[in-house]
């Protein structure tokens, strides 16, 4: 049989017989070579009761490659991008090595969720608020982790409470509801000013280096 | 290639002895010994150099081994270590000798770990993973991942430093009746009788997957570094255990033979690439395929390259060109020779940009790149009439218009009266600088900027379309030339004068047209205007060549017309030389003045016109 496959058969048999670890690798159809990984969000941690979805593609040259993995699940990380999902971790790419699994790759990825690198980001932004304020940093990453994992918020009254949180934008982006009401009561659009504050990272103490008349410059352009 | 220029490689050869004194000594002796395995060089012969041509020496990959092996036996010399040692040492310290015997008297055990010959002390908490000094990242982030918790590739500590002398390698015969039978911890292969491999970290995998990974970094990743497969384990693969776990992955599945054979040979060809690119003095010759190397000491350095264009040529030619294979056929359908693997030892530039210095090129090509929109509106073949404003299509290639509509006759590339052009093109080659001086505004400036730039980009785009445009000419001409040779009393050879004077303008027109990318940034002067004189007769001469090859071919004629075309050619030959070594020399003098700084000549604030 092919290396390639006996091998990845054997990693997904051995992942679905380990009652022990909650790491778990499904089939997305019939190939074994796109999966879907999934674990819980690490205790202690913003993520802490969500369940995290990963997209896993295994290359032709695998376990000699390493896997390709991102985020399904929209995470607020510093190293995870706030868009596409796509992962900065260093065995992932040139420390990848052909004893590393499926499993314990995943594991690593629960760890990153840990223990986040801002200096090392894939998403600047993230980062940004990450080092300007972990607290409201932590904020949104949980809000994320509430609306988009299915986290603690989430479970209490789940359709009504989504429905509410989906729509607070400004959560979401890591900003103060106060200040984005300031500059709309200037009347912009919220989503313009929302977009603008996040962009220049507006937010902790960083405010006080952002005077109002550089923030309407940014609103004021097309 | 004839007996005849072997010999003269030879005394090439012993004619740039004292080339090779800047390199080290035993660099240059490396080459003398082994003369007899120089079968493979060509090197172009070329009796008396010109101020534009440049010394250089065409290396076989053979030649270049033997040159790397002269390093290692020095460096196992010194040290007392094995070859494999002495190769992953230097390769780590990128061939620089000094710094390595500098950086192992100090420091030997830290200099083996860091070339991934040794692993570090067991004590030492975090293994180094990289084997360059350059990842950061990987180390510090090398925690992270999570195999030990499974106990995948569990590592029984990592022996201390192991004896120097050993060739860090184990190759473990398959395990017969072993009290466990070996399962591979990669492939989850538990089939007994598969030879297993370790390298001195005891790490051991199956031969298939040494060969399946080995495969994958020579090819997936142009990688000559195999590192151990185990996680954090930062050993190096000696070249010894590269090639016996490909050659016995073979053993054990015959159907790979082929394919080993491809990669034993890609591996050989990684470890020279990077011997090649550690040395200023070398170059990997950048045709797809090619493996032979170009040594051209006289451009290793930075500031040389601001008195020399350094274009030379592997000496091989066609297979492995960089031309897609559709022109190749065309080429070689015409009976046109096969490129010769020409290409500038100085910069990236994968052809012959003379007359310009490689820094002044490469300024142009990103000027062009980055101005590219506009360069496409100039490109389309529809202008408006300057007389009547009605938009005019060109069809064809000649470039003396009329239009339709109010017969205003003009030159299709600077838009002037033809009349003042005379009866040439060609004389439109300068650009009227006036327009810029008197622009007041800054619209008008920019506008005339812009201009500036469009008058020396649409020439020297035309003359690459005029290349083409000759070469599609030619496959026309030819088949008629070789009717011709049938129906009339005329040989073979005589028809085939056109062949030399095709060749003779596709040279000419690579030639003027980076004249065109000296010329934009060329300061205003006497220098300059110098330059465009030749640049003029040049380009007078080669339309003039162009236009003959245009002539209707009929038998009766041929004989005139050969005489004609042989004499242009001839001509076009000498105007050629006459910019090619003018502007060498004036490098070479340091004459050229520029409107704009270049990197490596004086600031032109600093300077008259
Ligand atoms: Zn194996
Ligand atoms: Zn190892
Ligand atoms: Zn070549
Ligand atoms: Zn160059
Ligand atoms: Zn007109
Ligand atoms: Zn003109």
């Amino acid at each position: 049989m092919d290396a390639r496959l006996r091998r990845v058969n054997k990693e997904i048999a051995d992942c679905k017989n380990d009652k022990t670890s909650n790491i778990r690798i499904e089939l997305i159809d019939e190939s074994p070579f796109h999966l879907k990984g999934s674990f819980p969000g690490p205790q202690g941690t913003p993520y802490e009761g969500g369940n995290f979805e990963v997209d896993i593609v295994i290359p032709e040259s695998y376990p000699f490659q390493p896997v390709k993995m991102k985020f399904i699940t929209k995470v607020y990380h510093p190293n995870v991008s706030s868009a596409s999902g796509a992962i900065c971790l260093d065995i992932l790419k040139d420390a990848w090595s052909p004893v590393l699994t499926l499993k314990s790759t995943l594991i690593s990825l629960q760890s990153l969720l840990c223990s986040p690198e801002p200096n090392d980001p894939q998403d600047a932004e993230v980062a940004k608020h990450y080092t300007t304020s972990k607290s409201s940093f932590e904020e949104t990453a949980v809000y994320w982790t509430q609306i988009y994992a299915g986290g603690p918020g989430a479970k209490k009254s789940k359709e009504s409470a989504s429905a509410s949180v989906a729509r607070d934008e400004v959560a979401m982006a890591g900003l103060d509801h106060a200040h984005v009401r300031r500059f709309v009561g200037l009347g912009f659009e919220q989503g313009k000013v929302i977009d603008v504050l996040r962009r220049l990272n507006y937010r902790g103490k960083n405010i006080h280096n952002i005077p109002d008349d550089k923030v309407v410059e940014e609103l004021l352009k097309p | 290639m004839s007996s005849e220029d072997y010999e003269l490689s030879d005394e090439d050869y012993y004619d740039e002895d004292d080339m090779m004194d800047t390199q080290d000594d035993d660099g240059a002796s490396a080459i003398s010994e082994d003369m007899d395995t120089m079968d493979d060089f060509k090197i172009s012969t070329k009796p008396v150099r010109k101020s534009y041509e440049i010394d250089s020496e065409s290396l076989s990959q053979v030649a270049v081994e033997d040159l790397m092996n002269k390093d290692v036996e020095h460096i196992c010399g010194i040290f007392g270590v094995p070859v494999d040692t002495a190769s992953l040492l230097l390769r780590h310290m990128l061939w620089n000798k000094e710094l390595l015997i500098e950086k192992y008297m100090d420091q030997p055990t830290a200099m083996l770990c860091a070339a991934g010959v040794a692993a570090p002390e067991p004590s030492s908490p975090e293994p180094s993973r990289s084997h360059s000094a350059a990842s950061g990242s990987t180390t510090r982030r090398s925690t992270r991942s999570a195999s030990k918790l499974l106990g995948l590739g569990k590592s029984k500590a990592s022996s201390p430093i192991s004896p120097v002398s050993s060739t860090a390698s184990k190759l473990i015969p398959p395990k017969s009746g072993g009290p466990e039978s070996f399962v591979c911890p990669i492939c989850f292969d538990d089939t007994p009788d598969v030879p297993t491999l370790a390298l001195v970290c005891d790490h051991q995998y199956c031969v298939n997957c040494w060969n399946a990974y080995i495969s994958s970094k020579l090819r997936d990743e142009a990688e000559h570094a195999i590192r151990c497969m185990a996680e954090g384990c930062a050993l190096v693969a000696p070249d010894e255990f590269v090639r016996s776990a490909l050659k016995t992955a073979a053993v054990v599945d015959p159907t790979l033979n082929e394919d080993t054979d491809k990669l034993l040979s890609r591996f050989q060809e990684l470890l020279v690439r990077q011997f090649v690119g550690a040395n200023r003095k070398l170059k990997y010759c950048p045709y797809p395929g090619c493996t032979n190397t170009v040594s051209c000491p006289s451009a290793a350095t930075k500031s040389s390259l601001n008195m020399v264009v350094p274009t030379v040529s592997c000496g091989a030619r066609g297979i492995g060109t960089s031309m897609t294979s559709s022109q190749v056929l065309e080429r070689e359908s015409l009976g046109l020779q096969a490129k010769e693997h020409t290409f500038c030892f100085g910069c990236p530039i994968e052809s012959d940009h003379r007359p310009v210095v490689c820094n002044v090129a490469k300024m142009w090509l990103k000027k062009c790149h980055d101005d590219s929109e506009t360069a496409n509106w100039i490109k389309t073949n529809t202008k408006e009439c300057s007389q009547c404003q009605s938009t005019i299509e060109k069809n064809g290639g000649c470039n003396h218009m009329t239009c339709k509509k109010c017969k205003y006759e003009f030159c299709w590339v600077c838009m002037g009266p033809w009349s003042e052009h005379g009866t040439a093109w060609y004389s439109c080659n300068r650009f009227d600088e006036k327009a810029g001086v008197d622009a007041r505004d800054a619209q008008s400036k920019s506008r005339a900027s812009l201009e500036r730039y469009l008058h020396y980009y649409n020439r020297w785009a035309n003359h690459e379309q005029s290349a083409k445009l000759s070469l599609d000419l030619y496959s026309k001409t030819e088949k008629k030339m070789e009717e011709m040779q049938i129906t009339s009393s005329l040989t073979w050879i005589e028809v085939q004068f056109m062949k030399k004077a095709v060749e003779e303008v596709d040279k000419c027109r690579r030639t003027l047209k980076w004249t065109y990318a000296m010329a934009y940034y060329l300061a205003k002067g006497n220098e300059k205007e110098l330059f465009e004189d030749n640049q003029s007769n040049l380009e007078q001469a080669v339309e003039e060549l162009s236009e003959l090859l245009e002539s209707p071919i009929e038998a009766d004629i041929i004989p005139t017309l050969r005489q004609k075309v042989t004499d242009k050619t001839v001509y076009v030959q000498k105007r050629n030389d006459i910019v090619l070594e003018d502007t060498a020399n004036g490098f070479l003098d340091g004459r050229w003045k520029w409107n704009t700084p270049v990197d490596g000549f004086d600031d032109p604030e600093n300077m008259e016109n």
